[in-house]
């Protein structure tokens, strides 16, 4: 199986976000590759690799990403991870949006043929949560959103994709080539299955670590360069960010002197009870 | 070289990655021994393909020959800066647990690779560097520490093709769970004096008739890696034992060897304990304030936050020049790795200790990760050769020149 993943960098969570003026400071921000991302690029593997016999590859993997020539840092984790080459096509986030995105991948996918795009479900900055669903609308392939889980069936030929829904697991089978999105329990030990690996078979939870070899590999896999123009994509910014705000700093509590008083306040001034 | 490669950066990350995913929330455990540190070493190999990597180089070696085949190079592929940031990257977390990696891995693995015979090496190395075995490296005794040559008591007699080990051996890294113990001792010659002894290495496994190990000692710093006593009552053990399988060669200057591998191995350790000392200290001057204001705009806090930085900046340039000398193999002298250690020794004693101070009473308290770097920094300037036997070695070398 032929995957294309998409990867996209995005300011570590973990971090205090800062402001200039209505919009968000990112020069001191540490990047970092965006989580659902890189479940995508694991789910890649485990469908790409018989697990059962030392991981040995049946298939390819390859990571795009859209971003500045710094994102090649990223792409080489991927690399290490196990992926077989990427592909960055030059851009910088401000002149992004959905659109531009989903139809850069449109046009990769037409120049790889993958039988299959996984993308994450989100990205970590923007929560737009929308480049799979359009990238799906453009090609008119089948898709699948916030896979926790994905079977190889048919001989091959399609997919069993399980949904977290508010009721509990829908089953959707997509018949390849798709595009599918994945969420957190993509992950999990036995959630991908791809028809060599054996079904019993039990990953570590969560996305592997890239070995000492695999990141001494990438060493050697190659990132090609592409961009906007060479793909014929027209990079005009549609979705417009009329600005962006802090949330409001909290403001001090009150202290109360008795039970009465908080039941009182409780009821009359939250109007929780 | 004065900075990582991009891969080597790589690597740090990810193992930075490991170390606070999967290390730190065991650490706890780990420092009241309620957990040993083996399993989440058996995991950091796994994770990171370092058993792989080490089969690998097995694989390739021509069998039967060549007693180099899978020497140095099985241990992180040669690459003597892997090793050094996979030793920062644990003692930015936990310092026992990088020590109980590193005597196992570093030193009992690293003295089998270095002179075992080809054999030795695939039965005894290969296992420890996959983490199948633990293994411990033996040379100090209650009697024989600084002098652990002069004074070494631990004997060994030849009966038959073999040798028959007595003696007894402490503070021993690993020793009450390992699996694979390098053990050195005096082989007893008719008609030599004491001194004349020559002293050879001898791989003894768990579970040899005779052999006993204590449970962990108990210890200032360092919890997470069990220390304790060997007792070699009449220990039987075949030719294949000896270290090297030859008497041709004493094993004192291979020992010595070591040594030198153990002070130049604690160089990064002390990075890592100082590294994580000052990015705690910082963040913690930066939030925590008196008469309203941060302490880190109080002069006298600045000079600690300044000093650990110098300190910082000094080791990480004793660091790369240790690991540019290894890359081009140049070897470094006897002065410089004892200069090195002495000075990475206090310096990462005292950046833990003012760390300590800066928390003031969070500090003191098991809580803060402060608290155990102060005590674990402090066995750095005893193991591996204690300061006053640093500065013994530069002075000798100085004055002999
Ligand atoms: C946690 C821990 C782990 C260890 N792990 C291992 C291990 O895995 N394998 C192993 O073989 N050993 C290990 N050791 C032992 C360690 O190497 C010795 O403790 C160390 O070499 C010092 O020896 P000693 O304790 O006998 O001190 P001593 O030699 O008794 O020294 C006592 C004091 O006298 C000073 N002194 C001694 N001689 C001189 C001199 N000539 N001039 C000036 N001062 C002198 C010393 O510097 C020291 O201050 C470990 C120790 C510890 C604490």
């Amino acid at each position: 199986m032929k995957i294309l993943v998409t990867a996209k960098r995005v300011p570590d969570p973990e971090q205090k976000v800062k402001f200039k003026g209505n919009t968000l400071d990112q020069s001191g921000v540490n990047w970092q590759l965006n989580q659902f991302d890189e479940y995508a690029v694991e789910s890649a593997l485990r469908l790409t690799e018989n697990a059962s016999s030392g991981n040995a590859r049946n298939g390819e993997v390859i990571v795009v990403s859209l971003g500045p020539k710094d994102v090649q840092q990223q792409l080489r984790s991927t690399l290490a991870m196990g992926a077989d080459r990427a592909i960055l096509v030059d851009a910088s986030d401000e002149n992004l949006d959905s659109e531009i995105v989903a139809r850069t991948v449109q046009k990769l996918v037409e120049q790889e043929r993958p039988d299959l795009v996984l993308l994450g479900k989100l990205a970590a900055d923007s929560e737009a949560n929308d480049v799979g669903q359009r990238l799906a609308g453009y090609l008119g392939w089948p898709q699948a959103t916030f896979a926790c889980s994905i079977e190889v069936t048919d001989g091959g030929k399609a997919l069993l994709v399980g949904r977290e829904v508010d009721a509990g697991v829908e089953t959707k089978k997509v018949t390849l080539p798709a595009v599918v999105t994945v969420d957190l329990r993509i992950v999990a030990p036995q959630a991908v299955k791809n028809g060599v690996t054996a079904a019993t078979h039990a990953y570590a939870d969560g996305p592997r670590y890239a070995s000492l070899k695999g990141i001494m590999a990438a060493k050697k896999k190659t990132i090609a360069d592409s961009s906007l123009a060479a793909l014929g994509v027209a990079a005009t910014v549609r979705a417009k960010v009329a600005s962006v705000d802090a949330p409001p700093a909290r403001k001090a509590g009150v202290k109360v002197a008795s039970v009465e008083e908080l039941v009182q306040k409780l009821h009359n001034e939250a109007k929780v009870i | 070289m004065i900075d990582f490669t991009d891969e080597q950066k790589m690597a740090q990350r990810m193992l930075r990655t490991w170390a606070e995913k999967e290390l730190v929330p065991l650490v706890p455990a780990m420092e009241r021994g309620d957990v040993l540190p083996y399993d989440a070493m058996r995991h950091l190999i796994r994770s990171f393909g370092i058993d792989e990597m080490a089969r690998a180089t097995f694989a390739k070696a021509t069998p039967g020959g060549d007693t180099n085949a899978g020497g140095e190079r099985g241990f992180f592929g040669g690459d003597p800066a892997l090793s050094a940031i996979v030793a920062i990257e644990l003692s930015r977390v936990c310092p026992g647990f990088a020590l109980a990696f590193g005597a196992s891995l570093g030193l009992a693995g690293g003295a089998i690779l270095a002179k075992g015979t080809a054999a030795q090496k695939k039965r005894f190395a290969l296992p420890i560097l996959t983490g199948e075995k633990i293994g411990a490296w033996a040379m100090t005794e209650p009697g024989a520490g600084s002098d652990a040559f002069r004074s070494m008591r631990t004997i060994a007699r030849r009966s038959g093709d073999g040798y028959i080990l007595n003696g007894q051996k402490t503070f021993i890294t690993n020793a009450p769970f390992a699996d694979v113990l390098v053990i050195y001792a005096k082989l007893a010659e008719p008609g030599q004096s004491e001194n004349e002894r020559p002293i050879h290495a001898f791989i003894v496994e768990k579970g040899a008739p005779g052999l006993s190990l204590s449970k962990p000692m108990e210890k200032m710093g360092m919890h997470s890696s069990p220390t304790g006593e060997i007792f070699l009552s009449d220990v039987c053990v075949a030719k294949s034992a000896l270290l090297g399988e030859t008497e041709t060669l004493p094993a004192r200057d291979r020992a010595r060897e070591v040594f030198h591998g153990e002070r130049t191995g604690m160089v990064p350790m002390c990075f890592g304990v100082i590294d994580r000392c000052l990015e705690l200290s910082v963040a913690y001057a930066k939030e925590r304030q008196t008469w309203g204001k941060q302490i880190g705009e109080y002069q006298l806090v600045q000079e600690k936050l300044a000093r650990m930085y110098m300190h910082r900046e000094n080791v990480r340039n004793l660091l790369f020049k240790q690991l540019e000398k290894a890359h081009k193999k140049v070897t470094i002298s006897a002065a410089e790795a004892s200069a090195s250690k002495l000075y990475c020794a206090r310096v990462a004693t005292e950046c833990a200790l003012e760390a300590v101070q800066i928390f003031g009473g969070n500090g003191y308290m098991r809580e803060f990760t402060v608290e155990m770097m102060a005590r674990d920094a402090k066995l750095f300037q005893i193991g591996g050769g204690t300061d006053e036997i640093q500065i013994t070695a530069i002075a000798r070398q100085l004055l002999s020149e």
